[in-house]
């Protein structure tokens, strides 16, 4: 078991600059889930991680030790790839006991830890198989397996349920969630899909544009988001934005205007002055709130959504805003009519003209 | 990492500019000599042609005493018409064998399959006694109609494969509006299978352009010999001439250096484009 | 016609199609009229005029498998039959072992993941596969021609000028030396197949490798190898078909008679000079077409020991 720590790395391809200055450190046994857009550089980040993509600059480092000029074989790490990367000319046995071959481990050896590993992820009577042979989710599995077999000090998974259908990857979901309480090993595991980081994750990193945005436990990010673009890629439907503009400041907060209505929010002194532009962040699930001191906001349905337990409801406000309101499931709503969406002071999120969140981070939320 | 691939990246580049030396070096070498004198071409073959050894004599000879731009122009007709020929009525038979299930269908997809892999030079003895009743011997005709039927089976394969990758429903979302069949292939499927074309144009223009044996059997004389048969004919009469010999042979590759360099890019995409399995 | 079909009533023009497609008809008519009548009907006539033998008058009457027998056994024909076999052999030894070692070499350097300048390596090393073989065969016989001493004085200037000898005019170096040249030629075929192979393999699959530990020996011969056996299959038989029908080459340097001494003769060349004949003997059109036929038994060998043999073990990889 090992954790890995990378400090300052930056990687470029030509005059690109794919990522800059990432710091961060993985604890042993925990599960680390890299998420962001396509092309935000966490695949790259993950291959630096596993040696097949030299870095820039920057150290990498695995249970303590410099392993920027080691091949990936002896960093102790196993991979698990996006199209699986079965051999395909090769059984299912022999996919598993292929990197073992190399490590020179004795064949009964080779044996016990193919089986076992078959064992745990229910291969045993596919063994002979070949891959083309098997079902998505069984390749899926075998590519597990050969990460197991290795037994590594960090797992490494590139994307490996979105070639999976929607049943197959919750599944597939929870079996990893599982295979990581019981091995306890170090695991990083890159997505773009927010609900799968949400599931696994220990601990989120969300990357933009090649720079860590944020890191933290699923809950802080989506309680105290950091930014506009965390703010917006955390949360199902994503978080409401409203263009809003400060009116006055106190000691305790400012009162910020928005979308026809005005409200006292806390925020820390200073962080804002006078006539300032701001943005607004209110998740939808916090807009159908009829409790006491809430803003009301009147506008017209455009569409809705039955889910069954829920009911969103897309509208557009008054003053011009596209928002989602994510009601209870018996909402009688109607297209075309109007609506009124409530929000409470508590849930509102205030962002600068930057972008940076200016709630005070230890304000505690529903 | 970074450090240790560095040199051996040289040695790689070292090693493919040596081959390529090897490889367009005796090209090179010709196309420079047939520019210089004969005194020139002795003493300093592999000096580029200047202004005291530059001279265009071989080519003067070669055009007093052949008839090239004939030969050009017969190569020219018959590669072009073949070519046009092949990609018509192999689209058509690809169309047919691909898009429709029909009672032996197989069957003629293996039948036409047999051209691909037997060369249809070894029915020679009987071509050229169906030509000579024809009385197309010295025709470009009899040269056509051997090329076409020689590039077809490759071409059917390639457009077929071509054709398979054409999504089906844009030939259902016309069959709903009522269109022919015909032309369902006519204006949907033709423009679509442009990218093909020069797939297979690799593969059957060049070996009909280059090709010395059915000019040699069908069409030898009467001023119908293409460049390929031209330029054996020629340089075996003045194969003493050195001026001429290089001058002719330099003007049978000029044509064909010309449209690679143009095209190259698409013959080598269409070449490693998988299209033949 | 398609005016017809589009403004009559849809329901009976779909009925009227499916009981008599005329359109499939019209559309494989052209193309099965053209291959059965130049192609395919010659063959099958070659193979019918090589059961008969023809006299002085052009009469022709049938004898069986005679031909055969005469190609075989009769000193005349047998020597010569099984000289160009022999030599068609050594010719499409050298083009495998050579032509095709390079072209996966060069197929393997090319392949390397972000090599600069591959595309301009690629062209250039195509290049000389699509000039004609007679014209190579020529420029080939100017450079290695002691008059000219071009290939000497290169020879010389590495230090290896002591081993220039007139390669094309000696029996003993004559059929080596053609098939290099034709070796020299074709060397951007297999290399362009092997190529797009090696590109097909997926990254990942290589990364998994390197993962797993293995290192560029073991992933070219574990992953790499067994993954483009299949085109390597292809890139036999298609050498072996174009090496069991080549005559351009030595027809252009050394002539219909293959010297010195019929040492560059190989099965195209001969079926040349039997047919149209040469010096003092006349031509034969029924010989020529045993020959032929001779010719098409080899190939066909070759085709099915391919098609049931070799590329039936070798499963294609769909990534």
């Amino acid at each position: 078991m090992a954790d890995v720590s990378l400090h300052s790395i930056a990687k470029s391809f030509g005059t690109a600059e794919i990522l800059r200055d990432i710091n961060l450190t993985v604890d042993d046994g925990e599960f680390v889930v890299f998420v962001g857009p396509s092309g935000c550089g966490k695949s790259t980040l993950l291959r630096i991680i596993a040696g097949l993509e030299p870095v820039s600059g920057g150290e990498i480092r695995i249970g303590g030790r410099r392993v920027n000029e080691m091949p990936p074989a002896e960093r102790k790490i196993a991979m698990v790839f996006q199209s699986y990367a079965l051999y395909p000319h090769m059984s299912v046995y022999k996919n598993m006991a292929f990197g073992l071959k190399f490590a020179k481990t004795n064949k009964a050896e080779v044996d016990r830890r193919v089986r076992q590993a078959a064992e745990i992820l229910k291969l045993s009577a596919l063994l002979d198989r070949k891959p083309r042979e098997l079902s998505g989710g069984q390749r899926q599995r075998v590519a597990i397996g050969r990460a197991i077999v290795r037994e590594p000090s960090v797992f490494l998974f590139d994307e490996p349920l979105s070639n999976l259908d929607a049943a197959l990857r919750v599944n597939t979901r929870l079996e990893i969630a599982k295979l990581h309480r019981d091995l306890g090993a170090t695991m990083i595991y890159v997505t773009h899909d927010q609900v799968e980081a949400m599931t696994l994750a220990s601990k989120i990193v969300v990357l933009n544009h090649g720079r860590i945005e944020q890191v933290g436990a699923p809950l802080e990010l989506y309680r105290h988001p950091r930014n506009l673009f965390v703010a917006g890629f955390i949360g199902s439907p994503r978080m409401n934005f409203i263009k809003g503009q400060v009116l006055g400041l106190d000691d305790t907060g400012a009162t910020i205007a928005f979308a026809g209505a005005q409200a006292e929010v806390r925020t820390r002194l200073g962080a804002l002055k006078a006539g300032d532009e701001v943005t607004i962040g209110v998740r939808p699930e916090h807009m159908a709130e009829r409790a006491a001191e809430t803003i009301a906001l009147q506008g017209r349905i455009d569409a809705v959504e039955r889910l069954g337990e829920a009911s969103f409801v897309y509208m557009r406000l008054d003053g011009g805003e596209d928002v989602i309101v994510r009601a209870p499931g018996d909402e009688p709503a109607v297209p075309g009519e109007r609506f009124t969406a409530y929000l409470s002071r508590e849930t509102l999120y205030v962002f600068d003209a930057a972008g940076q969140a200016v709630i005070p981070t230890s304000r505690s939320m529903l | 990492m970074k450090a240790n691939v560095r040199p051996s990246r040289i040695a790689v580049h070292i090693a493919l500019i040596l081959y390529t030396i090897l490889a367009i070096g005796p090209i090179v070498l010709i196309l420079i000599n047939a520019f210089k004198t004969r005194r020139a071409i002795f003493a300093d073959p592999l000096g580029f042609p200047d202004a005291r050894t530059f001279t265009t004599i071989g080519f003067d000879r070669v055009f007093s005493n052949s008839d090239f731009g004939l030969y050009f122009f017969n190569s020219f007709t018959v590669t072009i018409v073949s070519l046009g020929l092949i990609i018509l009525i192999g689209a058509m038979a690809a169309w047919a064998l691909t898009e429709y299930r029909f009672w032996g269908n197989t069957l003629l997809s293996l039948y036409l399959a047999i051209g691909i892999m037997v060369p249809i030079r070894l029915g020679s003895v009987s071509i050229l006694q169906m030509m000579v009743e024809l009385n197309l011997v010295n025709t470009l005709t009899a040269l056509i109609l051997v090329y076409v039927a020689q590039g077809l089976p490759l071409a059917i394969l390639i457009l077929g494969e071509f054709i398979q990758q054409i999504p089906k429903d844009l030939r259902d979302a016309a069959r709903c509006d009522g269109v022919s069949e015909y032309r369902i292939f006519g204006s949907i499927i033709l423009p679509l299978i442009r990218p093909a074309i020069a797939t297979v144009a690799v593969f059957t223009m060049v070996p009909i352009w280059n090709d010395l044996w059915f000019p040699l059997i069908l069409a030898p004389g009467d001023g119908k010999q293409t460049v390929t048969l031209g330029v054996q004919q020629f340089i075996g009469q003045y194969v003493t001439d050195w001026n001429a010999v290089l001058a002719s042979l330099t003007l049978a590759i000029a044509p064909i250096l010309v449209l690679y360099l143009l095209f190259s890019r698409y013959l080598v995409r269409g070449l490693t484009a998988g299209a033949v399995k | 016609m398609s005016d017809i079909a589009a403004s009559g009533v849809p329901v009976e023009s779909t009925a009227q199609r499916s009981r008599f497609p005329v359109h499939i008809l019209v559309f494989l008519a052209p193309a099965l009229v053209i291959y059965t009548a130049f192609s395919i009907y010659p063959l099958i006539d070659t193979i019918r005029l090589s059961l008969y033998a023809g006299d002085e008058t052009g009469a022709r009457y049938f004898v069986g498998l005679g031909n055969f027998t005469t190609l075989l056994t009769d000193p005349v024909w047998a020597d010569q039959f099984w000289n160009a076999l022999r030599n068609n052999l050594i010719f499409f030894a050298i083009h495998m072992v050579v032509q095709n070692g390079i072209g996966l070499g060069l197929a393997m350097l090319l392949s390397l993941p972000h090599l600069t300048g591959g595309s301009v390596y690629r062209t250039l090393l195509f290049l000389p596969t699509m000039l004609s073989v007679v014209i190579i065969g020529f420029i080939w016989q100017l450079i290695l021609n002691p008059l000219w001493g071009i290939a000497e004085t290169l020879l010389q200037a590495i230090g290896l000028g002591s081993l220039f000898g007139p390669w094309l005019g000696q029996e003993s170096t004559a059929l080596l030396t053609v098939s290099l040249i034709s070796v020299w030629q074709f060397v951007g075929i297999p290399m362009m197949l092997i190529y797009a192979a090696l590109i097909n393999i997926p990254d990942d699959l290589l990364d998994a490798a390197t993962v797993d530990g293995a290192g560029p020996f073991s992933v070219f011969w574990f992953v790499r190898l067994p993954l483009i056996l299949p085109t390597l299959g292809v890139v036999s038989i298609l050498t072996f078909v174009a090496n069991f029908n080549a005559f351009d080459l030595i027809y252009a340097i050394k002539g219909a008679l293959a010297g010195p001494n019929f040492s560059t003769d190989i099965l195209g060349t001969f079926f040349y000079r039997t047919f149209f004949g040469y010096q003092l003997q006349m031509g034969s059109p029924t010989m020529g077409a045993t020959v032929a036929t001779a010719m098409l038994v080899i190939i066909l060998i070759g085709v099915l020991i391919y098609l049931f043999g070799v590329q039936r073990r070798l499963q294609r990889h769909t990534f």
